[in-house]
């Protein structure tokens, strides 16, 4: 015997195909919004850690082990002149043999005569972090006047690294708006795919006088549980492929690439299941709606 | 406001029906009659003739092309559609294909009409297990409509149709499949709720039935309806309840 709210459904028909749709349509999406979700975390962090400052090298010792002496301080003003007239720059200082005792201590030991070991000068160059230099131009600028002197290259290629992955967030963020569409028009098709299988239980129970609100009401609540079971289990089965990802991210780039998600950004993940299941409800309401207008 | 003209004292009352569909035809022209409560008809007439359609203008499966149809007093172009689900709650109707749900069994299609009313389950199972019993299907209970025979799913429309004891009961040839004796026996349901005051027309093609049961007969042809007194003697019963008025 059906369930006693279940008579009105052909559990053959709109059970077969409804769940699973949404199941896989919500799979691809997670995974995807997770993936852009990831690089745009990414992207903040390498962001932060090009604005705050950057740093110049000047040789105090030629290759070949001779000092360079006054040639040394021609270069720091020559650097000093060239980075302070740089747009984006706030300032510049040579660090003092002070405080290259503290950014050494770790590796030298606090009792380490810094002056007296052939260590390199360093300019700390403050950066405005909300109209950053261009490292391009400083590092051609440098190259052409102060040989010598090397720049941070780590900082050009996270530069480089962010230009590449803002394109690709774009390229996602693109892909999610198509992705989105396609699973619109899926779930409102399936959803009336199933309701037309199911037509002559709607026109037989409309006619022995099921008022439209009960069918649309009990119809569009039951493919939302058809849903959201689908879009659930699609949700949960793309986790453990998120998870291994960022395991695996993390694995090999360290702390490059920030793969994990913030809890907010989670709940932002779980959003699509909902909303998957929320549209095939709305859809179906829709559909029950107009297919019951075209009887008396 | 209900306007007076929208009431009328009788279950159902033509006037001036006439039914086209689409750009076709007019199938019925100019239809004038009422069902008195309590009444018992026949609807004759040959094979496309009309009777189908006449009868899903009663069922509210249709509405007329031209005229005013009332049912259970109210008319039918002014009812909202909550009012028309309200109505065919108390209708019950026997389709010439029977209507089953296949994924429903024997006993689930027939309580479909009180489930939806929200009867107790303790109280469905009661009656549909005797309505059942009493037109012989006590052992298709869980059997599903593709497993039975012809006669036995037109049982089970019968069985939907009047389960819910309703007050106008429009059977659409309901004995096509079963053999004479069965015939006479479902008739004799109808005539039992018939006896607790559900109004009945039974549109068939059975002769032998119309012959042996004295009920005016509501007959189809050419798209006009004439009403034809019982045959053979009047009996005393279908004196009594042959009450059509004269417009
Ligand atoms: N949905 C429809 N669209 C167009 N024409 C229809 C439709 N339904 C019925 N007809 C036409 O209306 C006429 C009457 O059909 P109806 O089904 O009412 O006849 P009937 O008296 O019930 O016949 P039968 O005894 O064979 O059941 C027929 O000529 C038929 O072709
Ligand atoms: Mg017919």
């Amino acid at each position: 015997m059906a369930q006693k709210s279940d008579f009105l459904f052909d559990h053959k028909a709109s059970h077969f195909f409804l769940p699973w749709i949404c199941g896989l349509m919500v799979f691809i999406a997670t995974l995807i919004v997770a993936g852009g979700v990831s690089v745009h975390n990414s992207l903040d962090l390498w962001q932060k850690g090009i604005a705050e400052s950057l740093t110049i090298q000047i040789p105090t010792y030629n290759a070949d082990g001779s000092p360079r002496n006054d040639a040394v301080y021609h270069d720091i003003e020559t650097t000093l002149m060239i980075t302070r007239t740089t747009p984006g720059v706030q300032g510049a200082v040579v660090l003092d043999d002070e405080q290259m005792q503290q950014l050494m201590a770790p590796w030298l030991g606090p009792d380490a005569v810094v002056s007296q070991l052939p260590l390199p000068k360093l300019i700390d160059v403050s950066v405005d972090s909300k109209n950053p230099p261009s490292l391009e131009q400083l590092k051609q600028d440098l190259t052409a006047q102060v040989p010598s002197a090397i720049l941070d290259s780590h900082r050009i290629w996270l530069a480089e690294l962010i230009n590449f992955s803002n394109a690709l967030l774009h390229l996602i963020g693109f892909i999610l708006l198509l992705l989105f569409a396609t699973t619109i028009i899926t779930v409102v098709y399936t959803t009336k795919t199933a309701l037309t299988i199911q037509e002559y239980v709607l026109s037989l129970v409309h006619m022995l006088g099921a008022k439209d609100w009960f069918i649309m009401h009990k119809y569009a609540w039951h493919h939302f549980k058809s849903a959201l079971g689908g879009s659930l289990i699609g949700f949960i089965l793309a986790l453990p492929i998120i998870l291994g990802i960022t395991l695996f991210l993390r694995a090999v780039s360290g702390q490059i690439f920030q793969s994990s998600l913030s809890l907010s950004q989670w709940i932002l993940l779980l959003f699509i299941p909902l909303a998957t299941a929320f549209l095939a409800f709305l859809t179906t309401f829709h559909t029950v709606w107009k297919f019951l207008r075209k009887f008396l | 406001m209900i306007q007076k003209d929208n009431l009328s004292p009788f279950i159902a009352e033509f006037n001036g029906v006439s039914l086209r569909y689409h750009k076709g035809p007019e199938i019925l022209k100019d239809i004038t009659f009422s069902l008195s409560p309590g009444s018992f008809h026949f609807m004759t007439g040959e094979s496309g003739a009309g009777k189908t359609s006449l009868l899903s203008l009663l069922y509210l499966h249709l509405e007329p092309t031209k005229g005013r149809v009332h049912l259970l007093g109210q008319a039918v172009d002014m009812m909202s559609r909550a009012t028309k689900a309200q109505i065919r709650r108390q209708i019950g109707v026997v389709f010439q294909d029977y209507r089953l749900l296949n994924h429903l069994n024997a006993f689930d299609n027939v309580a479909l009409p009180l489930r939806l009313a929200g009867e107790k389950e303790a109280d469905i199972k009661k009656h549909v297990s005797e309505l059942l019993a009493w037109v012989g299907l006590e052992k298709q209970l869980k059997s599903y409509p593709e497993e039975l025979s012809g006669g036995e799913q037109q049982r089970i429309a019968i069985a939907r149709a009047v389960i819910h004891k309703p007050t106008l009961l429009l059977a659409d040839e309901p004995t096509g499949n079963v053999d004479d004796i069965m015939a006479k026996r479902l008739l004799h349901l109808f005539l039992e709720l018939n006896k607790l005051g559900t109004t009945v027309v039974v549109a068939t093609h059975n002769s032998g039935l119309v012959q042996s049961f004295h009920f005016p007969q509501l007959h189809l042809s050419e798209g006009r309806l004439k009403i034809i007194p019982p045959s053979g003697t009047y009996s005393e019963m279908a004196s009594k309840l042959f009450k059509r008025e004269e417009k």
